[in-house]
């Protein structure tokens, strides 16, 4: 059952003579359980195309349905709780806020649900200890290290059980060790966990992790593959130029 | 609400100088609101109480309605009244004691013991109390006897209006019952000798009947006397009163003030604090928080921080409030001989300061934590988007430009109104146009910055153009700072040269004074006899004589001064300061039937013109007297007060007694003997003091100097607020750049260039601020001289240049000091940590 359905999705910057488009007709659907790679070079329109699928962008043209719903006709609070029940979102930068510690801040999405205080660290300190990060849930994000403040990101994304979750360059900012693990973790949410995962990368290596990966080039998806090990994904790259 | 609390008390803890900084600015504002709204109150009470105290454990005080002393035999008529068990005559007078003498003023109070005994108690602490038919002796006060170094058996050399009395001390009383006034008691009689009024009393206090209906005995008493007089309350001291009133306003306004430049202090705070934050604001909306959420998160930081600020001020205004008056008793005991007690802490003034300390600290916060929560998830997510802000920024310039030009011809139109609102139009004017402004002004003053900083000016210059808006809002409030600071010295100069002024223009004819030693409660002081006067004028060499005689009383039932001169002679040796068509034979007029001058300041509360006929209240009932000018002479601008001729005075209120003499000689007499023999007479008046003009004028220049030292301190305190405008924005500068900070460092710049560079920035914010604070500054300062013209104290407008100097130095120089902490931090920034931090 399809988790996203976007169709002729179009995101236009600008007007007349200097518009730009970003997005250009995208169609994609993203099943329950499905791990999504988006690949493609740096202004191919990847990361618009997450903002718009998780409700942070809203789209000149085309449509997007989420769980059934269109998106255009929801109001900014309607979306506002789409995001903080349905979606997870992992950003390149971890953005965690700096003076919470670490089960705070996994227990943010919890607490401004209105979920009691002590409900609410009990489930974000049982999914860091999921994450690995049994030892440092006290800790303040400048007392963690990249990889573990990402850890805590994804912790703060599947906290409220999200069906599906959004990650923009999850591995951008860490060394290849933690980027392994952090795509070995959006792995075993897909597939243990049974979420929806949608990565943007451009990093081969970490979207050989995916079940499907998508290829985009100047706001239009040019090619897409299943793929079922790492050498799927290597002649998927081959294909489309990006290897 | 909980979690928007929580994130609020750890971003506050998280950056501790900052929240320091800006709750500082809270302080500041509900301290001054506070302490001095506590001390004011306490003031006017103690001064109050002092008055009443002397009416105070009687039943019922009778005084004219006039405020001028009556006939004594009133007081049988209320004794024979049902209910009053006795009534007790007393003839008042506060006295000038000699200069350099422990006590100031003494009250000298006349009673007649046998029935005073009936109607008080008047406990004893040494000797005895008077008796009737006692001559030459006194009781006194137990702070008179301790400042006066007085035991019973001794003698007291009391002023009076025939000269010195010599009294023996025969009794100490407990001063409990009239605490803070030095008080001598005499006998009727010889209270009435000793100040020329014989038969005469300044009140009546009476006894009621045990068991009586206070209110139906007070209301027969009423009826009884008519409304020629006043029954159960004591006019005197009201003009007092009635300046405390306005200082507590003024001092108010400047709570307001400070508080108002908090505010802006505390809206430049949270506008960085929204730009910094905008990726935990992205994040935060990304995953799920609603707009009112960030919103309540920006709130509650102000609400704790208001809440803090507020605290702490409410302290350190309690701190404020006792030290002042730990500071100001003194003055006070030696003027008016009282002593405040502790400071009023009323609910009403906790509650103001409360409000507008926490009011103006979300306030301040609420228009960026407005536009916090408008910002959508991406927008926050993605860098700044600079061309949003600058059309806004454009849209209130516009605005901005069309206020300042409204204002420039409201200040040109002459009308004190316009004016008042031109001036504050010019404050809000430049604000709006402040952010336009800071590439401009910051470019006029490369050229001395590049001199100083070379290379790091260039760098400074930039990094403020980069946030004009932000750099706009500490110029702001270091505008309002010195524009205040501006106007006030702008008044105090107009004040020095108009008050200078007026001293050479009142007493411009005489070459002689004889001035009363305490000059604040002129109204009720024992002056000269006639004898006196008439002494005087057989002085060889001395040609025209003039006296003021002083009585009280109410004009169209507002109280008032009265003060009588001779339509002839006055002229001669003095002038008036006459408002629109007055001119000095306008005083010659004051001879015919009952005509009256009025001063600016009473004609103006009261709105009396010339020509109008007046109803004074006088000892012989309301009798009408016809406005023939209005003007006043320099001593008594500043109260309300009416002069009539002396021959009125005598019909109409009783007096001859003369406060104040003022003499000129003739062309050819040697000015060294005449003011000779004049000191020879005087000596037997301690409460009077010969001065020559020229002396006189001096003595009045240092009095004003000393009175302005207050002044000067309220401007230092007024500067505060923009060193922690400066000091701020600095700081958050330095914290929002940290990461730039650390690439200068990596790519070469040493700790000197980067403290430099922070050094040039402040010089350029003041600059900005600066130029700003000038020009507000002489609008406001032309608007306060206006408006003081305009409520009766005439003054020239002097053009404030020393308050523009001071401006621009406390502008610049402040700038250095709070650059100093800043500049520190931001040296001394560790390379690696500060390319990392976010």
């Amino acid at each position: 059952m399809p988790i996203v359905e976007a169709h002729g999705l179009t995101k236009v910057y600008g007007a007349g003579t200097t518009a730009v488009a970003a997005l250009d007709h995208v169609d994609l659907t993203v099943e329950a359980g499905e791990f999504v790679a988006v690949m493609g070079p740096s202004g191919c329109g990847k990361s618009t195309l997450l903002n718009l699928l998780g409700g942070l962008d809203t789209p000149t043209g085309g449509t997007i349905e989420i769980d059934g719903d269109l998106v255009a006709d929801m109001t900014d609070d309607q979306l506002t709780l789409l995001r903080r029940r349905r979606f997870g979102f992992v950003f390149q930068f971890f953005n965690l806020i700096p003076v919470l510690n670490a089960t705070e801040n996994a227990a943010l999405p919890l607490t401004l649900d209105g979920i009691a205080t002590a409900e609410a660290h009990r489930r974000a300190q049982e999914w860091l200890a999921r994450v690995g990060l049994g030892d440092r849930m006290t800790n303040r994000p400048d007392q963690l290290s990249g990889g573990q403040q990402q850890r805590v990101a994804v912790a703060r994304a599947l906290v409220t059980d999200p069906a599906l979750l959004l990650a923009d360059e999850p591995t951008g900012n860490l060394d290849s060790k933690a980027a392994d693990d952090i795509a070995a973790l959006l792995t075993q949410a897909s597939g243990e966990w049974g979420r929806a995962v949608l990565m943007v990368t451009h990093d081969p290596r970490i979207a050989a992790y995916a079940h499907r990966m998508v290829f985009m080039r100047d706001g239009k998806i040019v090619d897409e593959a299943r793929i079922g090990s790492p050498e799927d994904a290597r002649r998927a790259m081959e294909k489309v130029g990006l290897l | 609400m909980r979690m928007a609390f929580t994130l609020a008390g750890r971003y506050l803890w998280g950056r501790k100088l900052r929240t320091l900084l800006t709750t500082l600015a809270v302080v500041f504002g509900v301290s001054v609101i506070f302490g001095l709204g506590s001390l004011l109150p306490t003031m006017v009470d103690t001064f109050t109480k002092i008055l009443f105290a002397s009416a105070g454990q009687v039943d019922l005080a009778i005084t004219s309605s006039s405020g001028s002393t009556f006939d004594g035999s009133v007081t049988d008529e209320i004794e024979s009244v049902t209910g009053v068990r006795a009534a007790s005559p007393v003839l008042r007078r506060p006295v000038g004691m000699p200069r350099g003498a422990a006590v100031g003023t003494l009250q000298v109070i006349g009673i007649e013991p046998r029935s005073a005994l009936r109607v008080r108690h008047y406990p004893l602490a040494e000797g005895t109390m008077l008796a009737n038919g006692d001559r030459g002796v006194t009781a006194v006060g137990a702070s008179v006897a301790r400042d006066l170094d007085l035991a019973v058996g001794d003698f007291i050399e009391i002023p009076s209006a025939r000269g010195l009395r010599r009294m023996r001390v025969i009794g100490i009383l407990d001063t409990v019952a009239a605490a803070g006034t030095a008080e001598a008691y005499v006998t009727l009689s010889d209270a009435q000798m000793m100040f020329g009024e014989p038969g005469r009393v300044s009140e009546i206090e009476a006894g009621f009947v045990n068991g009586a209906d206070r209110a139906a005995v007070e209301e027969r008493v009423r009826r009884k006397l008519g409304d020629k007089y006043t029954v159960g309350g004591i006019e005197s001291g009201s003009e007092l009163l009635a300046s405390l009133k306005v200082s507590e306003f003024i001092f108010n306004m400047f709570g307001v003030f400070a508080l108002a430049m908090g505010g802006f202090i505390i809206l430049n705070t949270f506008r960085t604090v929204v730009a910094e934050r905008r990726h935990d604001i992205g994040m935060l909306r990304a995953v799920g928080a609603r707009r009112r959420t960030i919103l309540n998160i920006f709130l509650a930081e102000s609400l704790l921080q208001g809440v803090l600020g507020t605290a702490v001020g409410l302290l350190l205004g309690a701190a404020l409030a006792y030290g002042l008056i730990a500071a100001i008793n003194p003055l006070y005991e030696n003027i008016v001989n009282m002593t405040i007690d502790k400071p009023q802490f009323e609910l009403a003034t906790l509650l103001i300061a409360v409000f507008l300390g926490i009011g103006v600290t979300v306030l301040g916060a609420l228009a960026p934590a407005i536009a916090a929560s408008r910002i959508t998830p991406l927008e926050a997510l993605r860098p700044q988007i600079g061309d949003v802000e600058e059309r806004a920024r454009g849209r209130r310039a516009g605005v901005g430009a069309a206020v300042l030009a409204l204002s420039a011809v409201a200040m040109l139109s002459q009308n004190a109104t316009a004016v008042g609102t031109g001036s504050v139009g010019v404050i809000v004017g430049l604000v709006l146009v402040a952010p336009q402004l800071v590439a401009p002004i910051s470019n006029a003053f490369a050229w001395l910055i590049d001199l100083i900083f070379r290379s790091e000016g260039e760098i400074a210059r930039s990094n403020m153009q980069r946030q004009p808006s932000r750099a706009a809002t500490t110029a702001s409030a270091v505008m309002i700072s010195l524009s205040i600071i501006i106007a006030l010295l702008g008044v105090m100069v107009s004040l020095t040269d108009g008050f200078l002024d007026y001293v050479d223009r009142s007493v411009a004819g005489a070459d002689f004074i004889f001035l009363p030693t305490n000059l604040l409660l002129a109204a009720g002081n024992v002056g000269a006899s006639n004898e006196l006067v008439a002494d005087v004028r057989d002085v060889a060499g001395v040609d025209t004589v003039a006296t003021l005689r002083v009585a009280k009383a109410r004009v169209n039932d507002a109280a008032v001064q009265v003060i009588g001169i001779d339509p002839v002679d006055y002229p001669k040796v003095a002038t008036f300061e006459f408002s629109g068509s007055g001119q000095t034979s306008d005083i010659g007029t004051l001879a015919k039937d009952r005509r009256l001058i009025a001063n600016g300041i009473f004609a103006a509360q009261n709105g009396i013109s010339v020509g109008q006929d007046v109803r004074v209240t006088t000892i012989n009932g309301d009798k009408t007297y016809q406005v023939a000018a209005i003007g006043s002479d320099y001593l008594n601008a500043k109260l309300g007060t009416v002069y009539i001729s002396q021959e009125r005075l005598k019909e109409d209120f009783g007096t001859e007694n003369n406060a104040m003499v003022l003499m000129n000689t003739m062309p050819a007499a040697d000015l060294t003997t005449v003011q000779r023999q004049l000191g020879r007479l005087v000596v037997a008046y301690p409460q009077l003091t010969l001065y020559d003009t020229l002396t006189f004028r001096e003595e009045q220049a240092a009095t004003l100097a000393t009175t302005m030292i207050g002044m000067y301190g309220l401007v230092v305190v007024l500067a505060i607020p923009t060193l922690l405008a400066l000091l701020n924005n600095l700081a958050m500068s330095v914290i929002a750049r940290t990461r730039e900070i650390g690439m200068l460092r990596a790519v070469g710049s040493t700790r000197s260039q980067i403290r430099r560079m922070v050094m040039a920035e402040a010089l350029l914010l003041a600059g900005v601020g600066v130029t700003f604070g000038v020009v507000s500054g002489v609008a406001l300062g032309y608007a306060m001289v206006e408006a003081m013209n305009n409520i009766g104290f005439k003054m020239p407008y002097s053009f404030p240049l020393s308050g523009i100097v001071a401006g621009v130095v406390i502008g610049f120089a402040f700038s250095l000091v709070a650059a100093i902490i800043p500049s520190r931090t931001a040296a001394k920034l560790d390379i690696v940590a500060a390319l990392h931090y976010e």
